[in-house]
């Protein structure tokens, strides 16, 4: 219980002291999970769309693939990422290896089968009459497909809040791939097992208040602009 | 008037089973059409058909004078001449004045002309102080105001109804049945609808097409149809839907 006390009074005092090596981390915990949320949503979004809305052959397959690595272990991601980038590996040629370039690609990796399948999941479930109603006031094929995405908002908001959770929280990739090197790949996550293996349990968790503090300030975020999009929905009101 | 649609053995069946198999139907322009039938007659399925969103498995078909062939750009060419407002009319996340927009901005109208189009409608319905509300926050009755203004903003050259009335109470049902007789007499739209109220459907109809397992067993003027059918099913039918 003394730790927990201790962690919880050492987070505060780290949050307000705005320590340089924290903030430090912090950037780049925030640098390298906001950039690959953007990359696999600019992808993931997209292909989420038309995997839900295009018919063609082997459609069903991608979507199980999709599917299955929504589950994708993050070491396992992270392997992949190595065996490419290490000095041996295809595209070791890049010297990509233990650098921030390396871990975003990893979280890409993670992040973009959840938007992707998140989204197609949301478009799926929109009624017929999306469709029939943006078809008969004169939508063209694409145009009806964006309305029917614009009406699957709340779906993919879910669907990345769902991703930024993953990737905030995500340890075993980056380490992997980034390395954990002190001022150049140590990250949020990195450094709360970096701190436990050191034992100093109560600063692991001091980290880990800020790291959940990051995390609900950026939902905050999200969930405000949600707010702002469905500011006049009407909701289930259970009485 | 020349024929709006010309259909000549349409047949459409989900697996085996056979939904709509008409033999010949023509709808000319500017007449309000009525189709008539229980449920599972396959009226929605010609309706759908008509309207250009669901392929008919045989048959030949002309619309708006053009044979369709299914060709994506004729299908949008076609459908921008359309207009459909159905039971639950549908409507998009965000206000009234959005929906009633949408026909004219995917048409690519300028944002003048698209307020001067949406102000004229939603006077029209009388819905304007509407204009600025979430279009899913608003009562049936209303949202059929909104599904109207909206269809009536593209000037369509017809206008589908399915069952545009029967969620609404009866007072907001013979507004609806106004703006209906208005749209048909002022700008001549041709109209063509589904209804189960076949009150309505005689105030409303000059022709009457009479369904039943996907076949039109009976069709004519709508006085002349209700006065005397010469089917027993259709017969059967307004006797029944006529004494409750």
């Amino acid at each position: 219980m003394d730790i927990i006390w201790q962690g919880l009074k050492e987070g505060f005092l780290l949050i307000l002291s705005l320590d340089p090596k924290i903030i430090e981390i912090t950037l780049l915990s925030l640098k390298v999970s906001l950039s690959a949320l953007f990359i696999a949503a600019i992808m993931g979004i997209p292909l989420g769309a038309i995997l839900a809305l295009k018919e063609f052959p082997g459609r069903r397959t991608i979507l199980n693939i999709t599917y299955t690595f929504m589950g994708l272990p993050p070491v396992l991601a992270g392997l992949v990422v190595f065996i490419f980038l290490s000095a041996s590996g295809p595209l070791g040629y890049f010297r990509l290896m233990f650098t921030p370039t390396a871990m975003v690609i990893a979280q890409v990796l993670l992040g973009f089968p959840i938007i992707c399948g998140l989204t197609a999941r949301a478009v799926m479930a929109q009624p017929q009459e999306v469709f029939d109603t943006a078809a008969t006031l004169g939508a063209s094929r694409r145009q009806a497909a964006w309305a029917i995405v614009r009406e699957s908002r709340m779906g993919i908001i879910a669907a990345l809040t769902t991703a930024l959770g993953r990737l905030i929280a995500e340890v075993g990739a980056v380490t992997m791939v980034g390395g954990n090197i002190e001022g150049e790949t140590r990250v949020l996550t990195t450094a709360i097992v970096l701190e436990t293996r050191m034992g100093n349990d109560s600063t692991a968790l001091a980290i880990g208040m800020v790291l959940l503090l990051i995390a609900f300030l950026i939902m905050l975020i999200i969930l405000r602009l949600e707010k702002r999009a469905f500011k006049d929905e009407r909701r289930i009101q259970i009485v | 008037m020349s024929a709006e649609f010309k259909l000549y053995n349409i047949c459409k069946r989900y697996g085996q089973r056979e939904a709509l198999n008409v033999k010949e139907l023509e709808i000319e322009g500017g007449h309000i059409y009525c189709i008539l039938g229980p449920n599972g007659a396959g009226k929605t399925t010609l309706f759908r058909i008509m309207a250009l969103l669901s392929k008919n498995d045989e048959g030949k078909m002309w619309v708006l004078g053009e044979e369709v062939n299914w060709n994506k750009h004729q299908i949008v060419r076609l459908r921008r001449q359309m207009a459909m407002v159905t039971q639950t009319s549908f409507m998009f996340e965000g206000s009234v004045y959005y929906n009633v927009a949408y026909g004219l901005r995917v048409r690519k109208m300028d944002k003048a002309s698209i307020n001067k189009k949406v102000d004229q409608c939603l006077e029209l319905l009388g819905i304007k102080h509407f204009a600025q509300q979430s279009a899913r926050s608003l009562s049936g009755g209303e949202k059929q105001k909104v599904a109207i203004a909206r269809a009536l903003a593209v000037n369509p050259r017809v206008l589908f109804l399915d069952e545009p009335t029967s969620n609404i109470d009866p007072g907001s049902a013979l507004d609806i049945e106004r703006y209906i007789r208005y749209i048909n007499q002022e700008l001549h739209t041709t109209i063509i609808m589904v209804t189960h109220n076949l009150f309505q459907a005689q105030r409303l109809a000059e022709k009457v097409y009479f369904m039943w397992e996907g076949k039109i067993i009976e069709h004519g003027n709508c006085a002349d149809l209700f006065r005397a059918a010469k089917d027993e099913r259709t017969k059967s039918f307004l006797q029944g839907e006529t004494v409750f």
